[in-house]
């Protein structure tokens, strides 16, 4: 159904001094759609997701948000559409947990400050946080304040939400309760770009996994064909490492 | 009569200059905090043009690297040949310019110590880059700016009385004429005027002090 295509990313491309990062990437997302986007280091993902909503401008190529154009025109507009989600958090070291996930809600959706503080209640109540409202992002552990970004990022109602390997900057034992928030809003229905080497979820929360590398997609397709019958020897390849090590 | 009896007699004229002391301090910290935010502001997210940028290099390397007391007398002498100018307006001119040039300074390593990621989370939510400057970047650089911020209101007061040199009747020149008309007793003039500023100083500091104290929040200790 081509009018539940959410994010339509087609044939962008982004070098940095002459490198070539990104070669040409074209995917789509549809409504509900959850996909995990793996590959090794400097592969070009994090570029790619940061092109998305153009933290990162690319060179070439187009992007559309619910069937509107990504432009440097519109990207404040589109960029309170799309939920980003950090490998470092980046609360707003300032304000407390509660004003972290209502101060987007009244700047900039211009959100009156009852309904915001409502919404910021509910979303960290999702996110296992509600005792949480008043502590500052120092006094809480790292999955915690990944959890207040994630209810951040929720509480400005996102057509799509992009994870940027939201367990990497956390000490094994505090992944858990990040993967399982994710996991409860892929089944949820959250669309959701999620770049991570949690291949637990990857095989469980995501409807693809698109394998990256050297600014390539190399291959596509569902969890049960990537992890048992990928058709690319690099994908194997990468696979086997990530289960070794992860 | 003695020294303490002319001291009590002239005491109101050392409280005056110890007040012109406090409105030359409060207009130049003033002007420059105005101007060392302006130049701030424009160094860190201005336009990268050079014809924008130099000067305002050129403007704080000559500001910081002359005497404030070479300063005044320019100031004072130099524009009054053109137009009639107090030594007043010369002092907090003077002076207000050169605050402009640290405080800048001041504010562009506060702002510089707030993380990228600061601003990078609040653009990817979709705030204007001045919004974000407003509600996220300058409440964190102002916690960071307030100490050496308290050391910069330290030593201006102690400089406002260079003024002295150029005819200013601040408090060192009260303290001056009460010493040459009773002939002497430098040192217990002087103790007293130290005694002032001193006591100045500290009030300041304690004010300033408990600002930062008001503002202070997790994960910004010093
Ligand atoms: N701002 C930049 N300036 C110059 N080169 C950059 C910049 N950002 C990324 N690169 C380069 O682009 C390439 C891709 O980087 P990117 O961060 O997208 O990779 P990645 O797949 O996210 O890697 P990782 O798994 O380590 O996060 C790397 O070679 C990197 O050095
Ligand atoms: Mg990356």
């Amino acid at each position: 159904m081509a009018n539940d295509l959410i994010l339509d990313v087609q044939d962008v491309r982004k070098a940095y001094d002459g490198l070539e990062v990104l070669k040409g990437i074209s995917f789509s997302l549809c409504k509900g759609e959850t996909k995990v986007l793996i590959g090794p280091s400097g592969s070009g993902k994090s570029t790619l997701l940061r092109c998305i909503n153009y933290l990162t401008v690319p060179d070439a190529g187009r992007i559309y948000l619910n069937g509107e154009e990504v432009l440097d025109t519109n990207i404040d507009a589109i960029r309170a559409r799309i939920g980003f989600v950090f490998q470092d958090f980046n609360l707003f070291s300032h304000l407390t947990v509660l004003d972290n996930v209502r101060i987007c809600q009244i700047k900039v959706n211009g959100k009156r400050k009852d309904a915001a503080t409502e919404r910021a209640h509910q979303e960290l109540e999702r996110v296992g946080l509600a005792d949480k409202a008043g502590a500052y992002p120092a006094e809480l552990s790292g999955g915690q304040q990944q959890r207040v970004s994630i209810a951040r990022a929720l509480a400005m109602d996102p057509e799509v939400l992009l994870f940027d390997e939201p367990t990497s900057a956390l000490d094994p034992e505090l992944t858990g309760e990040v993967v399982r928030v994710m996991q409860q809003l892929a089944t949820e229905g959250m669309t959701m770009v999620v770049v991570t080497h949690e291949m637990s979820f990857a095989r469980q929360a995501a409807d693809e996994i698109i394998f990256m590398e050297n600014g390539y997609i190399v291959e596509q397709g569902s969890p049960e064909i990537m992890f048992t019958d990928s058709r690319q020897e690099r994908t194997r390849a990468f696979l086997n490492v990530i289960a070794e090590h992860g | 009569m003695d020294i303490y009896d002319v001291l009590l007699r002239d005491f109101p004229f050392l409280l005056k200059g110890l007040g012109v002391a406090i409105v030359l301090l409060a207009a130049l910290l003033s002007i420059g905090f105005v101007l060392g935010m302006a130049i701030c502001l424009t160094q860190l997210y201005g336009p990268k043009s050079r014809f924008v940028q130099w000067p305002l290099v050129i403007y704080e390397r000559i500001f910081r690297g002359v005497p404030i007391i070479i300063m005044l007398f320019i100031f004072f002498y130099g524009i009054s040949g053109v137009v009639d100018i107090s030594a007043f307006g010369a002092a907090i001119l003077a002076m207000g310019l050169r605050s402009g040039a640290y405080q800048s300074q001041i504010f562009r390593s506060a702002f510089q110590s707030v993380p990228a990621g600061q601003m990078m989370a609040a653009r990817a939510m979709g705030m204007s880059k001045m919004s974000a400057i407003r509600n996220i970047i300058f409440p964190q650089a102002a916690r960071h700016a307030i100490g050496p911020w308290t050391n910069e209101f330290s030593s201006e007061i102690k400089e406002t009385s260079l003024a002295y040199v150029i005819g200013v009747v601040e408090l060192t020149r009260q303290a001056h004429y009460i010493i040459t008309s009773t002939q002497g007793n430098i040192l217990t003039v002087f103790a007293v005027v130290a005694l002032l500023y001193f006591i100045l100083n500290r009030t300041g500091n304690s004010l300033l002090y408990a600002f930062e104290r008001k503002l202070a929040v997790p994960g910004f200790e010093k």
